[in-house]
């Protein structure tokens, strides 16, 4: 025995060496080791230190149960991962390990002083502690404490790598690739079905690959796996959850067993399978024994130290000591013996053992210790020897021993079954919930079902010790540094549910989700109680199974690809004149188009004057547009509207307000009859989908009998908006077969004929109050033709404006914008568009709910105009209005700012505001607190310009 | 706090390719530009007669490039330039939406493992000839399996330089 | 990630092509007008948010686009049934 590797066996692949680092020193181990076997057989005990008192800590099991020994590894910049399991990192050239949660070495750490104080941080401390003063939190507290208890470090730079990600199919699905995984994959592979088993492990096989004596059988079955089209087989691959109806939700991870250099395409694929059946073949988690030292390093699961000796050749100790209380322990020492570790003693807190295990041991030359416990542990760092009592009270011993295996019975992983809402049932022999019922196609096989011949034992695991309860150092969450004390404080303190229980002791919280702690916790809560487990009740598990990265979550789309940005025809245009940007719901629209060095204000306002005095061009493509088709389209708008659309002549155009049935405003736009059974509606850019949506809804829900369709037609055209008193003359020279002149084509009105030699549907609208135009034109010549229209416009002056002065030219005419001057509780008469309700119908949609009282009751916030007392005052939106500024504080708040800008046009500013009976108020002074001074102004209409909307014939 | 560094590539500027691109057994590429239309009626046989077509019969068949999407409701791909008679006064409802989408095509033996990367439904089991209309990711589309190894996907305009980066940035070999 | 029977297309499909509707069944008036306040509120606002079998809507938005109605239990979120916009409760 060279170190603590064992002269042979193992799946090791002895010749080839792999040179890696451990906190910066260079160290070595074989392929086919995990960091933790390497480090293991180089004598490293000393893994970590606690999360809480910064205690030593060692590996406590071979696979991801591991709470201990957790590591960041770092594979250059951004590639920097904290909080891996030792056990569960595979070896490779060149990988850099660093332990987590020392300062500044893991050797000698300064904080561990919280150890020593360890009698002053019982549960709950924290909550205690710093409740007060309660500014302290932020600034001192929680940096203190987020320095001593902590994991490792999350990354600070932006991750390089690239994640796949697929939706997968099967008829059969297998969660976990040991013996009882890989024989249902067998199975259902026979029937012809697609079958998908995934293993967390690098390789499958499972608890067989710590059982020589299965290796072959696996070799065979793992080869005629692979042999079938059908069948994909994923190693690395952890079952991250199961969702609704079979779809379970695994991450693959692909390139982090691989050295840097050899790492090639996605670091890790997100699997979203849907499955005709799961099966899952989890296994089962050995438990730890609750005694004093049992968090020394060395002291671990005995199946722990199986695996490290018969898959990775490693021992765990020179001098080991078993302390069992079930059958698995001695089968395991035996196992060990066998190997080639020597096993000085087995303690097991029963007297009546099977006699031919007792036999075997003495055989074995093991000595055996009958109805002792370990009642204590020698040394800090590592284990440097064990006292045992006879029924943890009576005549004590002393062994000699480096390690102590705890072998406290095996609990079934029934975590997936539980995310399907799987129920459970208590098993006294297994001394653990099992799998009981699902609604779910969904079955549990070998270990995780119970059907697993593991031996006799009892169930708890806390060992009897001479010390009080209250006085043990016994943990039972390692990772959350929980001791047994902890939850007999909490169940002392009133704490009855075993979810209160858990979040008082935070027992079960960290991020292995209790996978060894949860059952001896529910255990020790039961004992102090005094009630049988089944009426405590277990937490609920929840995915992921294991922790797991965003990337993986994220798959393809991240950054670039996070989420689609939407782009007109003419934003390429847009952004080669320098246009400033700023999204509307996932499109991204110009704002504003600076000239030389202007800033947002100078460009608008040289925008607005520019659309005022000659003519303006406007990208509008992002309006919402239904195309309404059918003999029955009037009478569908006429009742989705509030106003009357029956009457509408064919060419003609009116603006529609939609109200919810609630009788607040949801949307509007202007829309125009094409043809007796044909209606071009528009909707806001942000709310296209919601009312195409709702008239879906009415129309096949509610009136299904009315022949009429709905399409939506928003891509389908480019929209450019010709805007101010030239805007005839602009477009004239390019349009073919419409007559422009104000006596044919009256404002309001739409005309089909050809620009640019290519269709268009031109409307006569303005949303600025000037003689407008609305050129709709197929998307894909949008571009070629507000190239034309630029080109016309620039000898008459125009400017290309943005969404920025759209705004405050709309706000000069007092034009609401749904959604900033409407907020989900305005009716049309609040916002002073009473006339757009069309008294003399029967019924639309939200009619009724005009007639309530709350809504023709007195004092109703109404929308009005605000002209600040100081003109270059410009008022912030969203902020708050009083009647009387000298009130006492809180004061009673009358309304709300919903547009403000600067009016070049006016050189002044402008507010639209929501004010409380705010028609009443005409001439009246409010008053607008802000944090430095109280800002006065005049309530006025809401119409700054051109009242009598004489400039919209030019 | 911490800062984070700018994202290497915006969103704003992901760019529509232009021409083919090609991964490990999967080339993505433009379909050529189609007329297409909505075509909606309370009873088939009636829409049928007035675009002088045959029409699916069950939602997710295609005839000739006639996609039938719901019970009421077709979509046409059809050549360029195909111009469909109206029916006015017809309970029907024919609307030309040829500029609205763009189609793009994916194909070769991967190409279903690109579409599989953010559609969910079970394409494998997808005939041959079968279209309907589903999402990739968040994003809605229409998807037709025009032969063993050749899908169709048609997709909203502003929707599509999304969805030909999102698709490269699945095949194979495409991507750095 | 719900697996839902759509009616229409007669086939069960990915919860992602669905959007919600709210509980089915609550039909709205043919004359509003006729409706007392207290019955207009309870048409409005008044869900019957049981646990347990729960009629809802749901509309195939990313699919055939059609509105049905479904019966779900709220407390396992198994389908009972699904069923076209117009036929009886089920």
């Amino acid at each position: 025995m060279s170190g603590f590797r064992l002269a042979d066996g193992g799946r090791i692949d002895r010749r080839t060496k792999r040179n890696f680092t451990f906190d910066g020193k260079a160290q070595w181990g074989y392929a086919g080791d995990s960091l933790a076997s390497a480090l293991l057989a180089q004598g490293q005990m000393l893994f970590g230190r606690s999360f809480k008192y910064h205690r030593p800590r060692g590996i406590l099991g071979a696979g991801v149960e591991e709470p201990n020994a957790l590591v960041t590894v770092d594979r250059g910049p951004g590639r920097r991962t904290p909080n891996l399991r030792a056990p569960s990192v595979a070896l490779h050239d060149g990988l850099v390990a660093t332990s987590q949660n020392r300062f500044p070495t893991l050797k000698t750490d300064l904080i561990a002083v919280n150890n020593v104080f360890s009698a002053f941080f019982p549960a709950g401390f924290y909550n205690k502690t710093f409740m007060w003063p309660r500014a302290a939190w932020e600034k001192v507290y929680e940096p203190i404490i987020r320095r001593l208890a902590g994991l490792g470090d999350s990354p600070t730079t932006r991750d390089p790598d690239h994640y796949d990600a697929t939706y997968a199919h099967c008829e059969t699905l297998v969660v976990g690739a040991g013996p009882a995984g890989i024989a249902a994959a067998l199975e259902a592979a026979a029937s012809g079905g697609r079958v998908i088993l995934i293993d967390e492990q690098e390789e499958i096989g499972g608890g067989a690959l710590s059982d020589p004596a299965q290796w072959a059988w696996l070799g065979e079955a793992t080869a005629k796996l692979a042999a079938m089209d059908h069948v994909t087989i994923l190693p690395r691959t952890t079952a991250i959850g199961h969702y609704h109806q079979n779809f379970v939700v695994a991450a693959e991870r692909l390139t982090d067993h691989l050295s840097v250099d050899e790492a090639e395409g996605a670091r890790e694929k997100l699997w979203r399978i849907r499955a005709g059946e799961v099966v899952l073949a989890m296994g089962a988690i050995e438990r730890p024994l609750v005694f004093e030292g049992n968090d020394v390093p060395g002291v671990m699961l005995a199946s722990a130290a199986r695996t490290f000796a018969l898959r990775y050749g490693v021992a765990v100790g020179r001098k080991v000591v078993v302390m069992a209380v079930h059958d698995s322990g001695w089968r395991d020492a035996l196992a060990l013996h066998k190997a080639g570790v020597n096993i000085a003693a087995i303690v097991d807190l029963r007297r009546d053992i099977a006699p031919e295990l007792v036999e075997a041991a003495r055989e074995a030359r093991i000595a055996c210790h009958p109805g002792y416990a370990v009642t204590a542990v020698a040394g800090s760092q590592a284990v440097k020897g064990a006292t045992i009592a006879l029924a943890g009270v009576g005549k004590v011993q002393k062994l000699d021993c480096d390690a102590v295996l705890m072998a406290g019975g095996w609990t079934p992983t029934v975590h997936l079954w539980s995310h399907a809402k799987g129920s459970l049932r208590w098993d006294d022999n297994w001394g653990a919930f099992l799998p009981d019922k699902t609604h779910e196609n969904l079955r549990c096989v070998g270990a995780c079902a119970g059907a697993w011949d593991f031996g006799k034992g009892l169930a708890g695991g806390l060992l009897p010790a001479p010390k009080p309860l209250h006085e043990s150092k016994a943990f039972v969450d390692f990772q959350n540094d929980v001791k047994a004390r902890d939850i007999g404080l909490a169940v002392q303190e009133g704490f009855r549910s075993i979810e209160h229980i858990k979040r008082y002791t935070t027992n079960g919280m960290a991020t292995d989700q209790g996978k060894t702690s949860n059952l001896n916790g529910l255990q020790i809560a039961s004992g102090v109680l005094h009630r049988p487990v089944t009426e405590i009740g277990l937490t609920t598990f929840r995915p992921p199974y294991t922790p797991q990265s965003f990337g993986a979550i994220l798959g393809h789309h991240k950054e670039a690809l996070f989420q689609p940005l939407r782009k007109t025809v003419i934003d390429d245009w847009a952004e080669a004149q320098g246009a400033v940007y700023e999204n509307v719901a996932q499109w991204r629209r110009a704002r504003y188009f600076p000239k030389g060095s202007e800033d947002m204000d100078a460009a608008v306002a040289r925008e607005c004057r520019t659309v005022r005095s000659a003519v303006g061009v406007f990208d509008a493509s992002t309006l919402g547009k239904i195309e309404v088709v059918g003999p029955d389209a009037a009478e569908f708008l006429n009742r989705m509207y509030t106003n009357p659309w029956k009457s509408l002549e064919p060419g003609r155009c009116r603006y529609g307000l939609l109200l919810g049935e609630h009788g607040f405003i949801i949307d509007d736009g202007v829309s125009a009859r094409l043809a007796p059974d044909r209606f071009h509606l528009t909707t806001t850019t942000g709310g296209a989908a919601r009312v195409l949506n709702m008239m879906e809804d009415y129309l096949q829900t509610e009136w299904s009998d009315l022949d009429v369709w709905l399409t939506s037609t928003t891509e389908q055209w480019a929209v450019i908006a010709v805007q101010g008193p030239k805007a005839r003359r602009v477009i004239e020279p390019l349009v073919e077969g419409i007559d422009l002149s104000p006596e044919a084509f009256p404002h309001m009105s739409v005309r089909e004929g050809k620009i640019c030699g290519v269709d268009t549907r031109l409307f006569r609208v303005s949303f600025t109050g000037e003689l407008g135009f609305e050129v709709n034109v197929p998307a894909e010549h949008g571009r070629m033709v507000w190239e034309a229209i630029w080109a016309e416009g620039e000898k008459h002056g125009a400017a290309a404006y943005g969404t920025e002065t759209m705004h405050v030219l709309r706000a000069e005419k007092g034009f609401i914008i749904v959604g900033q001057d409407t907020d989900g509780t305005v009716t049309p008469d609040d916002a002073g568009l009473g006339w757009a309700v069309g008294k003399k119908k029967p019924d639309f949609v939200g009619k009724r709910s005009l007639a309530r009282p709350d809504i023709v009751a007195p004092g109703r916030k109404q929308l009005v105009g605000l002209l600040t007392d100081d003109p270059q005052l410009v008022l912030e939106e969203g902020a708050q209005i009083v009647a009387d500024p000298n009130q006492p504080v809180p004061m009673t708040m009358i309304g709300h700012v919903t547009s403000s800008y600067h009016s070049a046009t006016l050189g002044r500013s402008i507010a639209m505001a929501l004010v409380a009976g705010g028609r009443d108020r005409m001439g009246e002074t409010l008053h607008i607190p802000m944090p430095d001074r109280t800002i006065s102004a005049k309530v006025v209409t809401p119409m700054f310009y051109d009242a009598e909307g004489s400039r919209l014939n030019g | 706090m911490v800062e984070i560094a700018e994202v290497a590539v915006s969103a704003a500027e992901l760019k529509l390719g232009a021409g083919p691109v090609a991964g490990a057994g999967v080339t993505l590429s433009h379909a050529g530009p189609p007329a297409r239309y909505s075509l909606r009626a309370r009873d088939a046989k009636v829409l049928s007669d007035v675009i002088g077509r045959a029409l699916p019969g069950k939602i997710g068949d295609q005839t000739d490039g006639v996609i039938c999407l719901g019970p009421d409701e077709f979509y046409a791909i059809l050549p360029e330039g195909t111009v469909l008679p109206r029916g006015e006064g017809l309970a029907v409802s024919v609307t030309d939406v040829s500029s609205r989408a763009l189609g793009l095509v994916l194909e070769g033996p991967a190409a279903i493992s690109v579409l599989a990367s953010g559609c969910p439904l079970d394409l494998a089991s997808m005939k041959v000839g079968r279209a309907t209309r589903t999402v990739f990711e968040t994003v809605e589309i229409v998807v037709w399996r025009e032969s063993e190894e050749r899908w169709h996907v048609e997709v909203w305009r502003s929707f599509a330089t999304w969805l030909w980066n999102a698709f490269v940035a699945a095949m194979p070999g495409a991507h750095g | 990630m719900l697996l839902i029977h759509c009616p229409y297309c007669e086939e069960a499909r990915p919860e992602v092509e669905f959007v919600y509707g709210g509980e089915a069944h609550i039909a709205r008036p043919v004359d509003p007008s006729t409706y007392s306040d207290e019955q207009w509120e309870e048409f409005l606002y008044i869900r019957s948010n049981p646990r347990g079998r729960h009629h809802e809507r749901w509309r195939h938005t990313h699919g055939c686009g059609r509105f049905f109605n479904a019966v779900r239990d709220t407390v396992t979120d198994v389908f009972e049934t699904t069923y076209k916009a117009g036929e009886a409760r089920k």
